[in-house]
């Protein structure tokens, strides 16, 4: 979609609802935020519309920032970890690896 | 033949990689090596054991062990690491491999198996077999357990209890270790001492194995994969194949638990070897010795129970799974000990065990019992009956000393359970005669099984050879023992004896060809094509043979032979029934047909572990063996780290350079390609 030709209000719209959607549980929301609304908050020249959107986008910013943290963290233990935590990993694990421990 | 893989188990996955064919470019750059055995993994309560190699196979320059300075070039000198070495069999030996394992630059293993074993004797196995599961332990004969006062195999190097993190294959003599050679020679030697010049000849053995850790990890992720995976993929299987058994008298299978009022004498031997690869076993002392006498002694009985039945029953059993802690006899003891067999363990009077028997020398056997029972003098005034039946033929059979406890035999499994009186009947005082125990080399050759030359396979089926003539007498030695322990009288013993032309005939089938006319004619049309040789999967066949030895000819149609049931004097409770091909007459290709009818059942040889699901036991065998997709073994030259580096780089540049070429004359289109464009459109 073309933010070119969208009113100011549909972007704001917008922005507002993968802002609130990113709280599912669904960060990717939040880095298309990121990503597609920067310029419009950044670096367009001032409209009224552009604070709000100003805010979601830094909100977005900082909720994926700290979703990445946090599964990196997760998946760098639970891939170092993996093969000592005997049955505790092998029930988490979705594949478990064959022929290694 | 027989081998733990002779305990089958379900439905192993090793699907072969058929897909690529018949490229003809495929077959002008690697050899494959097709007589190949590798070594697997097994896995028990508290380790794993065997080979792995990496998903599609590690791959190491190829170098040929002969002698020390061949290690060091392997192991810190040789410029190409890794290396797969090509060893003969005499260097297969402890010292040599633990140091290629410890080595990060060895990437597999191929042994060169010759005919006949290393003189001094080779054997994989432990020094000590079955040290935890037998019945020697800290509360029964402490100074007995774990082999104090005898070392049973005194040869073993507990090679095959190792566990390797690259594959190991066998190869034998003959054409194939021939190309390796030749491939080695003309590439792999550095010539006037100097390093050996890419391209150099290179091995590729894949063996990777699905299971790791041990038994209870890969039961858990079987257990995962079956409940959560939409196709499940199994990495292990419990180790298991059936027992064999059959009575004198019959007994009535659809009764478990305690009969009442039948006291039973249980002949017992093991039908399964292993050696240090997968599949091949031939046993032929450590079981073929033991289950052809038996069976032969099955057949001697035969003469007698008929007119003058002994009071008590014989009962004879044949164990799968011993190597392995005891599969088979623990598992009939579980049977026994929770109603689930047809006799308890209250019902057995005494035991007799045939363990190595073959390699008697000078016609001297020995009687073992264990010490700790034999306080019950019941068993003193066995033994001494079964020196005086020995008078009559030239074996003599003797006890050891009176502290010395029981050499590793299912009879132990029995005593955990019940002081029951036994003795186990060897060729060996102490220590095992056989060098080559649970190895390659106890096959036919080493048992003296061996044939004048130019006799066609069906004179050798009936050549009657020295090693049958001695098996047989003890076979009679066992049968008339028998005899009198179930209580015969002494005047019918002359009248059993053992046939020394049926043992050579076993003799025959079992250790050097399978696929002979007397086992073609004792098996169903249908089983006929798993004859190979040698026979991989003795079970089925044993208890063919038990049948013809046993069983008794019904004059039954097919169809009635395989439903019984409502015919007159016929009873599927008290009997099996067979339908064998018997013999093929000389004008067609398939016998006629007969329906046999015998007191031979099979029962499963599976660790009553499974069953309670409790795979960290420590008082049953938890062995189970991995799965795997794709074994193989392969030459071919490769060429030098370098070369590749720069092929690819040459290749990469190529891309760039071409990326930029048409860059440009994508941007100067109009000038390369209008020239000829103008002069036409002026002619509008």
């Amino acid at each position: 979609m073309n933010l070119e030709r969208v009113p100011n209000e549909e972007k704001l719209n917008l922005c507002r609802k993968y802002y609130l959607g990113g709280f599912a549980f669904l960060p990717f929301l939040w880095l298309v935020n990121v990503v597609w609304f920067f310029r419009e908050a950044f670096v367009k020249p001032p409209y009224t519309e552009q604070q709000h959107i100003k805010t979601y986008v830094k909100r977005s910013a900082l909720g994926l920032l700290l979703w990445v943290a946090a599964l990196t963290t997760w998946i760098t233990i639970f891939q170092h970890f993996r093969a000592q935590w005997g049955e505790v990993a092998d029930y988490l694990s979705f594949t478990i690896p064959l022929g290694i421990p | 033949c027989l081998f733990f893989g002779s305990v089958v188990r379900a439905a192993p996955l090793h699907l072969k990689d058929t897909g690529v064919g018949c490229s003809s470019v495929q077959q002008k750059i690697y050899v494959q090596l097709n007589k190949t055995f590798p070594c697997v993994r097994l896995l028990n309560a508290t380790h794993q054991i065997g080979c792995q190699s990496s998903v599609s196979g590690d791959t190491g320059v190829l170098h040929v062990l002969e002698t020390e300075t061949d290690l060091d070039w392997v192991l810190s000198s040789g410029p190409n690491p890794p290396y797969v070495v090509l060893m003969v069999a005499e260097h297969f030996n402890r010292s040599t491999m633990m140091k290629l394992k410890g080595s990060a630059r060895v990437a597999g293993v191929a042994v060169v198996i010759s005919k006949a074993g290393p003189a001094q004797g080779f054997s994989p196995h432990h020094s000590c077999p079955n040290q935890n599961s037998g019945v020697y332990s800290d509360s029964y004969g402490p100074e007995l357990a774990g082999c104090n006062v005898t070392v049973w195999n005194p040869l073993g190097n507990s090679l095959s209890y190792e566990d390797f993190r690259f594959p190991i294959f066998s190869l034998h003599e003959g054409e194939e270790a021939d190309v390796i050679r030749k491939c080695f020679l003309d590439h792999n030697r550095g010539v006037n001492g100097s390093d050996p010049a890419y391209p150099l000849c290179a091995m590729q053995l894949a063996s990777h194995m699905y299971a790791v850790k041990d038994t209870a990890t890969c039961m858990r992720r079987n257990d995962i994969q079956s409940r959560f995976s939409i196709s499940p993929e199994f990495v292990c299987d419990a180790l298991a194949d059936y027992n064999v058994w059959s009575s004198l008298k019959p007994l009535n299978n659809s009764g478990k638990g305690h009969l009442d009022g039948e006291s039973v004498v249980i002949a017992a031997t093991r039908l399964d070897s292993r050696s240090f690869f997968w599949n091949e076993a031939p046993g032929g002392e450590s079981a073929v010795g033991g289950f052809v006498t038996l069976l032969a002694a099955a057949q001697a009985l035969r003469a007698v129970v008929e007119d003058h039945p002994p009071s008590q029953n014989i009962l004879f059993t044949f164990f799968q799974g011993e190597t392995f802690d005891y599969i088979g006899s623990s598992r009939m003891v579980y049977d026994m000990e929770n109603g689930k067999f047809v006799i308890d363990l209250d019902n057995i009077h005494s035991l007799v065990e045939i363990g190595q028997v073959a390699l008697h020398r000078n016609g001297q056997l020995w009687l073992h019992s264990d010490p700790v029972s034999r306080r019950n003098s019941s068993v003193r005034s066995e033994v001494r009956e079964r020196t005086s039946t020995a008078l009559n033929l030239s074996l003599s059979v003797a006890e050891p000393d009176v502290s010395q406890p029981l050499p590793p035999s299912s009879f132990q499994r029995f005593l955990r359970a019940r002081p029951i009186p036994g003795v186990v009947l060897t060729d060996h005082m102490s220590a095992f005669s056989n060098r080559y125990y649970e190895s390659l080399y106890d096959d036919a050759e080493y048992l003296n099984v061996s044939y004048p030359s130019g006799l066609s396979p069906e004179e050798q089926l009936e050549y009657v050879t020295d090693t049958a003539k001695t098996l047989a007498e003890v076979a009679t030695l066992v049968a008339r023992s028998l005899y009198k322990q179930a209580g015969g009288l002494d005047d019918h013993l002359s009248s059993i004896n053992a046939d020394p032309k049926i043992v050579t005939q076993m003799l025959y089938g079992f250790l050097v060809q399978s696929n002979n006319s007397w086992f073609r004619s004792l098996v169903s049309p249908d089983i006929v094509k798993n004859l190979g040789d040698p026979v991989k999967m003795p079970t089925w066949l044993v208890q063919y043979v038990l049948a013809n030895f046993t069983g008794t000819l019904r004059n039954l149609t097919q169809t009635q032979c395989k439903n019984p049931e409502d015919l007159e004097g016929e009873s599927k409770d008290l009997y099996s029934y067979f339908w064998v091909q018997g013999p093929v007459p000389p004008n067609s290709t398939q016998g006629e047909g007969y329906c046999v009818r015998a007191p031979v059942r099979l029962v499963k040889a599976h660790s009553p572990a499974f069953e309670l699901h409790q795979y960290s036991s420590r008082d049953y065998s938890t062995w189970t063996e991995s799965r795997w997709k794709q074994i193989q073994a392969r030459i071919f030259l490769v060429a030098s780290r370098d070369l590749e580096m720069l092929t690819l780089g040459v290749g990469v540049a190529v891309l760039l350079v071409s990326l930029v070429v048409t860059y440009f004359i994508n941007s100067k289109a109009d000038l390369l390609f209008s020239s000829s464009r103008e002069t036409t459109s002026t002619a509008y």
